[in-house]
């Protein structure tokens, strides 16, 4: 069937690690908008989820479905680094990149491997978290654990590494690269996974610093 | 101005397709800065010919450039390291004396070794092969100037055309990928009214071959237009992914 | 040996339409059961071979290098002729022609090269089908430019990558063949004969270069495309595998071999600079456009260039021929760089260079437009020579490029050996004592894509072949012949190097014996101590040369090996042509041979033919001669003064 022989090909694997990349990234930024919230108090980081949380048909929908694109984002990632890895290793006594910048382009797949050990974590603690305890004191509590924030931080300068390469990487994939462009698109690969950072990192920095002591 | 240095050379040393190969070390001194790469082996060459020892294989043809025939990995970097040049344009005043080479042939998984740095890159043909033409046979076809092409578009068509089909390519691919190859004669033939009438067809026959060829999947590292002698941009590749997603979603 | 050109009769222009009437054809269901051999995939070998495939022909196909694309052909940088006239400026197919013939010194067939011109535009409609991808203006038409000191504009070109380009266009239609299951591709295979069975063409034996097997291929025709034998220098402009085996294989079988002496030595190539150099690099013609050549006037003046004041610089050809200037043809300026540098004037480390000076064009033009023109053959030459020509002058010699002798040829491309033809630059046919600028690629398509196929067809409709097979005792013996000539070729090898010298050396001591006696300006005292030297070069080598490991493996040495037996076997009959052919003609200059103001001085009352050799077996080698009558043109005397 021309599916499989399209998602089989190399071509496919790679337009579909740019989809479902494009998902999670429109994701993070749903999300990022609903987390950013908690920098105006806790009643309205508080709302947020409420809101959210009561229309439990939609949560279940979209969290499937994310689930699912992130399942085929890993599993043909991993699928494409154990492929390519055969091709690759240790093909030369002395070998060298001539790209610079090349480092998050080298590690996809294991800043991306950490992103996931991140998320696993991090649902366990906030999705599946005791649910008599308001979310936003959730947060607060185990955020101002200094080694608890200190890891998700890490995860975001994973997160950000990954999508430096990876915003770039998925527009190439569509097969968006004009000169007109370029210039834009390097900003905006470097913009975007900056701005997740910022946000992210900010809430875990904001509470593991104290500074959100009273939240 | 030209002066003489002296090297220290690692070159891959492998019998045949079947045999264990092994870095062997030469010392080779008074190499004039004016030489070649090329011409830097040919003088190694012949003083291993004197000694009675069996010289270095490797591929070599017009010595200018164009045919793509020669090339090896130069400390880790395909035709060595300076930009836009093949190993037999790369001259020896790019080394200082005292200089240690490691010099190993393009690997792939799709190029096996026959001897030394000689390779067998027929792969790149059987890609062409698939569909890297235009279906005319000779004869019968309409005047020169019938179609007129943008004179854009005719020098977009010429910078993809510009490939020699050394394999540089693949070979300093992470993956082993032959994406720019494939994309540089997809792009030039899409970039043509001649060529458009199959498009699909062909995008969709070379991925398939390149694919069955065992080279890797691309991940846009961008190795390949850092060290391709022709500059070939990767936006070629951006190019034939387009051809082939709008090729597999009306004709896949 | 009979010479029968086989012209057509007809007025000039009907030839070639008279002659495709009067073939015999080959019925498309019956064109599966013949099978031709190509030897060669420059643009006359892949489009040859594809074409004959597409008609329906069983086709096998042989080159030396790892792909088909690679042949020499590729690195042809400056364009192809055809006679489209699209710019409006007065071209004609009978100007084409006449330019061609008149370029060749008149020593080419009239009816060859006018078909020649009458093809040419095909060539151009069938190139920009495949997506060759041409230079165009920027209303979308083709674009051409002057090349060669050409009257017209009448040349098309990609970028400085014509050849490739051509070449890519062919090796497509090809690939598509193979696909197509219609042609047996064999990469890394070295013609080594023609198997002839009865008198006629029958096959060939081929060496594996990876396995060193020798192999036998059996066929109806055999095509030789081979390209042309320039490397007899050892320094030339052609690729180092460019070699004169195939043709010469060819001749020793009893083909004839015409012209050998004609070869084209290209004034603008990059200088030698050391004696471990391996090729020289030609730089575009057109640099001649803006570029002036000159040497210091006095000898052995060592200042740089910028301290050379104006007054003691000699711009000799602008002087010598005041309405051509630097524009002569590519002989005229090889020899006057050649006589400049005899004279001691000439410069850089070995004193065998000319200035190229783009001094005035920049001061005229503007740096911008100088680089806008030849940035990248400037950026070429420096990374050669490590020098900027928009700093200094760029430094010149003539290098040898092309050769105009080849196997002599019938109309329909044949050899004298029934069923063998030889297409490209391995036959003699279009371009006589001199070859212009942008002709060869167009000859190489011509012959491929337009004439081969309608000689291949009335040839197989003509004659009736028995059916034969490789273990036929001619092809046997062919591969036998073979094998001892290679035991031969190793026999020094058993007792290690020490006493004995390379295969490079030797091919360096040939190729400077012929370089200084049979190279820019002949004559009869050094041709004749060349003929006298040549047999202890092969002695030394027959006797003394080392090739190091054995012939069932790849062996790089050996292949080498092969190709000089062959040029030293050859060298002789170029020799003998230069020494017999007692006039000067394009680019065969003979010092006994010129006008008061030094001047070629051709000969036509006795020199008007084409000079045929024939293998002698043990003996002499054979002169015959195929007079050369001008029915439609009046030979002239050139003149660029
Ligand atoms: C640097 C340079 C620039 C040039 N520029 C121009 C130009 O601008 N315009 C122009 O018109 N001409 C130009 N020429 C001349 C032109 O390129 C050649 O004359 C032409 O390409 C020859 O084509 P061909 O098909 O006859 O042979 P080639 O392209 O030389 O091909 C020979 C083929 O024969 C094969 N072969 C040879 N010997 C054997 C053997 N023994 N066994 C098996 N296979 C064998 C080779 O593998 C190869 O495939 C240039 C030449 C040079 C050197
Ligand atoms: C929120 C989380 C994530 C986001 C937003 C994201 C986003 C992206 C994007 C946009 C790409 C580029 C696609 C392309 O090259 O065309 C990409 C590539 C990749 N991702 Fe993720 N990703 C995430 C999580 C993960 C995880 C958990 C893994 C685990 C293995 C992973 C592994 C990879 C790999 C290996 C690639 C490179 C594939 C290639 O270049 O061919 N990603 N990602
Ligand atoms: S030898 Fe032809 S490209 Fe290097």
């Amino acid at each position: 069937m021309w599916f499989v022989r399209f998602v089989t090909s190399s071509i496919g694997k790679k337009l579909v690690m740019a989809a479902t990349g494009l998902l999670l990234f429109l994701f993070l930024l749903t999300h990022a908008a609903g987390n950013a919230t908690i920098f105006m108090s806790s009643a309205v980081f508080q709302d947020y989820a409420d809101e959210l949380h009561s229309h439990p048909l939609i949560v279940l929908v979209f969290s499937s479905a994310l689930l699912a694109v992130l399942l085929v984002h890993i599993g043909v990632g991993l699928y494409l680094f154990y492929e390519n890895r055969a091709v690759s290793n240790n093909r030369y006594v002395v070998s060298k990149r001539v790209v610079k910048n090349s480092l998050a382009s080298a590690t996809m797949p294991y800043t991306g491997l950490f992103v996931l050990l991140f998320l696993v974590i991090h649902i366990f603690g906030f999705t599946f978290s005791p649910k008599d305890v308001p979310i936003s004191s959730t947060v607060r509590d185990m955020l101002s654990n200094f080694f608890y924030a200190l890891f998700y931080i890490t995860a975001f300068i994973a997160l950000t590494f990954h999508l430096s390469h990876g915003l770039w990487s998925m527009l190439q994939t569509f097969g968006v690269n004009h000169p007109r462009y370029e210039l834009f698109i390097a900003r905006l690969s470097l913009v975007l996974p900056l701005f997740f950072f910022l946000i992210f990192g900010g809430i875990a920095f904001y509470f593991m610093t104290g500074l959100g002591a009273n939240y | 101005m030209s002066s003489s240095i002296n090297l220290t050379l690692k070159i891959w040393r492998q019998p045949h397709s079947d045999a264990l190969g092994s870095l062997e070390t030469y010392t080779l001194d008074h190499i004039s800065t004016d030489m070649s790469f090329l011409e830097m082996l040919d003088v190694l060459n012949e003083k291993l010919t004197k000694e009675g020892k069996d010289p270095v294989a490797f591929d070599h043809d017009c010595r200018e450039g164009i045919c793509g025939m020669c090339g090896a990995i130069v400390d880790g970097v395909a035709h060595g390291p300076e930009k836009e040049v093949t190993l037999c344009q790369l001259h020896m005043r790019h080394f200082k004396s005292g200089d240690t080479l490691v010099i190993e042939p393009f690997r792939s998984r799709a190029f096996p070794i026959k001897k030394d740095l000689l390779i067998d890159r027929s792969a790149l043909d059987r890609i062409i092969q698939s569909g890297g033409y235009v279906s005319v046979n000779t004869g019968g076809t309409p005047d020169g100037n019938s179609i007129p092409i943008p004179a854009k578009q005719a020098e977009l068509a010429m910078d993809a055309a510009a490939c020699i089909g050394c394999g540089a390519c693949v070979a300093s691919c992470p993956n082993g990928a032959a994406m720019l190859f494939t994309s540089a004669k997809i792009s030039q033939l899409a970039l043509l009214p001649q060529g458009q009438v199959e498009g699909k067809e062909r995008a969709l026959a070379m991925v398939a071959q390149m694919d069955s060829e065992g080279f890797g999947n691309c991940t846009n590292a961008r190795e390949c237009e850092a060290v391709c002698p022709k500059g070939i941009s990767i936006r070629n590749i951006a190019r034939l992914n387009r051809e082939y997603l709008t090729a597999v979603l009306s004709e896949g | 040996m009979e010479l029968n050109a086989r012209v057509p009769a007809g007025p000039l222009a009907e030839k070639w339409d008279n002659h495709r009437f009067a073939n015999k054809l080959v019925n498309p269901a019956n064109r599966r059961k013949y099978r031709a051999i190509v030897v060669g995939t420059g643009l006359a070998g892949a489009s040859a071979a594809a074409t004959l495939a597409e008609q329906g022909y069983q086709v096998q196909v042989f080159c030396i290098q790892d792909s088909p694309r690679r042949a020499h052909s590729i690195a042809a940088q400056g364009g192809i002729n055809a006679a489209k006239s699209y710019q409006n400026d007065g071209d004609s197919v009978f100007r084409l022609f006449y330019d061609t013939i008149k370029g060749g010194d008149f020593r080419a067939r009239e009816a060859n090269v006018y078909r020649l011109a009458q093809v040419s535009n095909e060539i151009i409609d069938q190139c920009v089908a495949q997506g060759v991808p041409f230079a165009r203006e920027y209303g979308g038409t083709l674009a051409n430019r002057s090349f060669g000191g050409a009257q017209v504009s009448r040349t098309f070109y990609a970028r400085g990558q014509t050849g490739q380009q051509l070449l890519l266009g062919a090796y497509g239609a090809l690939s598509r063949q193979i696909k197509a299951g219609r042609v047996a591709m064999f990469t890394r295979r070295e013609m080594m004969d023609v198997v002839l069975v009865d008198g006629r063409a029958r096959g060939i034996t081929s060496r594996n270069i990876i396995t060193g097997e020798m192999e036998s291929h059996v066929a109806d025709v055999v095509i030789l495309a081979t390209g042309g034998y320039g490397n007899v220098y050892f320094l030339s402009t052609n690729a180092m595998a460019s070699n004169v085996t195939a043709a010469w294989r060819a001749y020793r079988c009893g083909a004839g071999f015409a012209n050998p002496s004609f070869v084209q030595i290209h004034p603008t190539c990059i200088p030698v600079h050391g004696d471990y150099q391996s090729k020289l690099t030609l730089m575009s013609e057109s640099l001649r456009n803006d570029g002036r050549v000159w040497v210091p006037k006095n000898q052995g003046d060592l200042r740089k260039p910028a301290d050379i004041p104006e007054a003691e610089r000699d711009y000799y050809l602008e002087n010598k021929y005041p309405s051509f200037g630097n524009l002569v043809p590519r002989d005229v300026a090889s020899r006057n760089a050649k006589e400049q540098c005899d004279l001691g004037k000439g410069v850089g480390s070995t004193g065998l260079a000319v200035y190229l000076d783009f001094a005035d064009a920049i001061s005229r033009d503007g740096r911008e437009t100088i680089f806008k023109k030849y940035g990248n053959l400037f950026q070429m030459y420096e990374k050669i020579t490590d020098s900027n020509p928009m700093v200094e002058p760029m430094m010149i010699y003539p290098a040898v490029h092309y050769t105009m002798g080849g196997l002599w040829v019938d109309y329909d491309l044949m050899t004298t050996i029934p069923g063998l033809f030889a297409i490209g630059e391995c036959n003699f046919s279009d371009h006589g004592a001199n070859r212009l600028g942008a002709s060869a690629l167009m000859q190489g398509l011509a012959d491929g894509y337009f004439i081969i196929a309608t000689a291949v067809a009335n040839y197989l409709g003509t004659n009736k072949l028995e059916q034969i097979n490789e273990h036929a005792a001619p092809f046997l013996d062919s591969r036998r012949g073979c094998e001892d000539r290679i035991a031969r070729l190793l026999k020094n090898s058993g007792g290690g190097p020490a006493g004995k010298c390379t295969v490079d050396e030797i091919h360096k001591e040939l190729g400077r014996l012929m370089w200084d006696n049979c190279g820019m300006a002949r004559n009869a005292t050094d041709l004749q101590a060349a003929l006298e030297e040549l047999p202890k070069i092969g002695k030394k080598f027959w006797d003394h040369v080392y090739i190091p490991g054995n012939t069932r493996e790849i062996n790089q040495s050996l292949e080498r090996a092969g190709r000089v037996a062959d040029f030293l076997e050859f060298a002789e009959i170029m020799i003998r042509d230069a020494l017999t052919r007692e006039e000067s003609c394009g680019c065969h200059l003979r010092e006994e041979s010129q006008t008061e103001e030094g001047e070629a001085k051709r000969d036509d009352a006795n020199y008007s033919h084409v000079s045929v050799w024939e293998h002698g077996g043990d003996g002499a080698p054979k002169l015959h001669k195929e007079p050369l009558s001008f029915e439609f043109v009046t030979p002239s005397q050139r003149s660029y003064k």
